[in-house]
């Protein structure tokens, strides 16, 4: 079975939980022996030849990369910016126009690609799989990981991308989603029909986020004085709630003062986040470690008494196994994909910072409630994997009547 | 001879309701919440008598009066008999009614359906007090026969209820504590001399209370001729074969569409045809039959779930935890000689709050999930440890004013 697959960088070069799910899914394919043709977008001034250290292990995937520049979260301003600063002219005018000239260049990749079924992840590569149907007739998966109403909060939703998503799932022969929450909307606002999408849920690779000791830093002298550390993880965006998360810590402040709250991640709230956690007085007990990867992340993790997710919309919520594989206690929001997968957690309403204070003061002060959710929640997440999703993966390439 | 036993359980905790950190120090009445959920204690006690208690009642006194060799027994928490006595009086009428018969023993239990056994001697007599004189004031007659909440037991549970002065002890016929030996002959627990174990033949009850609706069950659908005839099939090896379940197992937990009346009505009928058929109420099967050995149970053994253990009630941290911090109150609690604060305290001991806390099986959604009015067992936990934050605060008020600050350092 031969897979031309649209997706995206790969970590440690991604941003977001885009390219890691490219990357987990990718190789749990190949190793239930799926040959797997992987193309992405790749500014090729900027990081030549990562792929192949990437892929050194994987020989069956085989990698065409096309110089576009095209990641995970880019926005039409952000795009205006990028462009005006590689100064490259090969690059389109806009975003939109970018998005296309990359899908010409995927239907010259389909025209002389050997492949059974086309896989395009997230809506900057719709067009790129629809073009491949069209030169080659294979069917068309498209998996939604995220949509524009998840990006914008629902708000301000560009209608270009709209359009574009709509037209990907439309052409579609099945839309993977990453959960049923992304399932539901793909429903209600896409018009898809129900049986024509099928639920897949992100796994993680364990081994690859667990703490191993070689980081350290102040957050343990505070613990050892008897505080406890409660960590918020994404980029500080209205979708990740870090708003919901200050409006909480004020709270919690009131009834337990050793408590210190660490927030990871940069984004377009940022200075907001910063100055309202100063308007609230309490910059003192919230320390902002701005955007963390690799090792400092997964110390995060470990050091933490509590990982908080107030997701005003989450179509998954990866950062919460990340979390629960470091065996530290989750409170997620009940708007995410992640809480469909995972029971041994906390859950509250993104919008209901009282429920959520009474919850991070519990485990704050017992560690018994910790202490069961760490060992119920650590082994829940081991049957999250992307083995599984590989599985479920094929069986759709299956029932689109490809022979494995 | 087989001698059928039936003993049902009339049980409704006080359910916990959704009890904030915000409550603590404002809002001590932990068990009253009125909304459309399931912690509403009154709606699922109304709902819960409309579709079992009052028609299985109706049901049990017309075959009472039809059949004199039919007799069963119930045990009933003080806590459901306060219940019935606030928001159904008619049910508990049929109650008395039943009991009236002279055909219905009424079993002996701690008044507050707890685990109090497992920490204090003198808490798990106090509730056994407490409750018969409950029972002698609603229903005019003395228990003789005792069963620990949950069907707990163990030899040192055996021992202490002898001294006590029953006759007649019940517990759950696991095989683990059977091991060759079968359920359907009386017992004389390890150190007893004069105490007789009855065992619950646990796989001809749970046809009935667990496997009655079960399409995938291979003896689908069962039917009261066949049940009857497992029964006298016990004929020649055995004497007594206790069927012990929840009461609600008739119309609440198997509903009335399952057929679960019509079986009910049918079986005494069927079982009273084989000629040396008949049944017997607990006090009665350890008059007539000796026990035929001793038996060794260390270990405690109950009837929950496949493990038969204490694990449904304590296996979890906040379990134990939960568990310690309440009972760690006991004697400052009952020094105060306060009313309203040792019956809260009471109330907590109530053996659901821990079951609510498991975490066996949660994520599988089995049985626990089923019956937990809780979104989870951590939130279970939550507003029970929260609910004893401000039992310490009433209880700090009492003992040491001006200590109340301590609860969140």
């Amino acid at each position: 079975m031969k897979v031309l697959m649209f997706g995206w960088e790969f970590p440690p070069f991604n941003s977001g939980g885009l390219g890691v799910a490219c990357y987990g899914l990718a190789k749990a394919l190949t190793n239930q022996n799926v040959e797997i043709t992987f193309v992405l977008p790749k500014k090729l001034d900027i990081n030549v030849n990562f792929l192949k250290v990437i892929f050194a292990d994987i020989d069956k995937i085989k990698v065409k990369d096309v110089d576009a520049l095209l990641y995970p979260y880019i926005t039409s301003g952000q795009y205006l910016k990028d462009r005006a600063y590689l100064k490259k002219a090969s690059y389109g005018n806009n975003l939109i126009e970018e998005v296309r000239r990359y899908a010409r260049y995927a239907r010259e990749i389909a025209k002389k690609e050997q492949f059974d079924i086309i896989h395009a992840h997230d809506w900057l590569s719709f067009l790129a799989g629809i073009e491949a149907k069209k030169v080659s007739g294979k069917p068309l998966i498209i998996h939604v990981h995220a949509t524009e109403f998840d990006r914008t909060g629902g708000g301000n939703v560009n209608s270009e991308v709209y359009e574009i998503e709509k037209e990907g799932m439309e052409k579609a022969d099945k839309v993977v989603a990453i959960s049923n929450y992304i399932k539901n909307i793909a429903i209600a606002n896409y018009g898809i029909d129900l049986s024509k999408i099928a639920v897949v849920h992100n796994g993680i690779d364990a081994k690859d986020y667990v703490y191993h000791g070689n980081y350290n830093s102040g957050l343990h002298e505070f613990k050892k004085l008897g505080f406890k550390i409660v960590l918020f993880v994404g980029r500080l965006t209205l979708q990740k709630g870090p708003d919901y998360f200050l409006r909480a810590a004020r709270k919690v402040l009131d009834y337990n003062k050793k408590v210190i709250f660490v927030i990871s991640g940069s984004g377009d709230m940022e200075r907001q986040v910063i100055e309202e956690a100063a308007s609230l007085g309490i910059s003192d007990k919230v320390l902002f470690v701005g955007f963390t990867r690799g090792e400092e992340l997964k110390y995060l993790y470990h050091v933490a008494d509590l990982f908080v997710m107030p997701s005003v919309s989450e179509p998954f919520g990866l950062t919460t196994l990340e979390s629960l594989v470091n065996r530290t206690p989750v409170l997620i929001s009940k708007q995410s994909g992640v809480s469909e997968v995972i029971s041994h957690a906390l859950k509250v309403d993104f919008w209901d910072v009282d429920e959520m204070t009474n919850k991070i003061l519990a485990v704050a002060k017992y560690g018994s409630l910790k202490e069961t959710l760490s060992v119920n929640g650590s082994l829940e997440v081991q049957k999250c994997t992307w083995d599984e999703a590989a599985r479920k993966c094929i069986q759709i390439y299956q029932s689109l009547g490809t022979s494995y | 001879m087989a001698s059928v036993c039936f003993y049902f359980q009339v049980h409704q905790p006080l359910r916990i309701k959704k009890y904030r950190v915000y409550d603590i120090g404002k809002n001590s009445d932990y068990f009253n919440d009125d909304s459309g959920s399931n912690l509403n204690n009154q709606k699922i006690l109304k709902k819960v008598a409309q579709k079992s208690y009052l028609p299985t009642n109706k049901l049990f006194l017309e075959l009472l009066k039809k059949f004199p060799k039919f007799k069963i027994s119930f045990s009933f928490s003080g806590l459901i008999l306060e219940q019935l006595e606030k928001f159904s009086p008619e049910t508990l009428s049929s109650f008395k009614e039943l009991v009236k018969t002279g055909k219905v023993e009424v079993l002996s239990e701690t008044y507050y359906h707890s685990l109090s056994f497992l920490y204090s001697r003198q808490e798990f007599r106090s509730q056994i007090d407490l409750h018969r004189k409950k029972i002698q004031k609603v229903f005019k007659v003395t228990p003789q026969v005792f069963r620990n909440t949950e069907l707990v037991y163990n030899n040192d549970l055996a021992n202490e209820v002898e001294k006590m002065g029953y006759k007649g002890i019940l517990a759950e016929g696991a095989d683990y504590i059977l091991g060759w030996r079968s359920p359907n002959f009386v017992y004389l627990p390890k150190g007893c001399k004069k105490l007789s174990l009855l065992l619950k033949n646990y796989k001809l009850s749970d046809d009935v209370a667990f496997r009655f609706s079960s399409k995938s069950w291979s003896e689908y659908p069962l039917t009261a001729p066949k049940f009857a005839n497992w029964i006298s099939a016990i004929n020649g090896n055995g004497n007594v074969v206790n069927l012990f379940m929840d009461y609600e197992t008739f119309g609440e937990h198997q509903w009335e569409d399952t057929g679960i009346f019509e079986f009910l009505r049918a079986l005494p009928l069927e079982i009273l045809k084989h000629p040396d058929n008949d049944f017997v109420t607990p006090s009665e099967a350890v008059e007539r039959f000796r026990p035929v050995a001793e038996l060794d149970v260390p270990n405690f053994v109950s009837w929950a779930d496949v493990e038969r253990d204490l694990s449904a009630w304590l296996s979890n941290p906040m379990q134990k935890d939960a568990f310690d911090k309440l009972y760690d109150l006991e004697k400052v609690v009952l020094a105060t000689k306060n009313k309203k604060l040792t019956e809260d305290w009471r109330r907590l001991q109530t053996s659901d709050h821990f079951y609510y806390m498991c975490t066996k099986w949660f994520a599988d959604g089995d049985v626990h999930k089923y019956f937990n009015p809780y979104d989870s067992p951590y939130d279970a936990f939550i507003s029970f440890i929260n609910v004893l934050n401000d039992l310490k605060l009433r209880l700090e008020k009492i003992t040491k004013p001006g200590e109340v600050n301590k609860i969140y350092v």
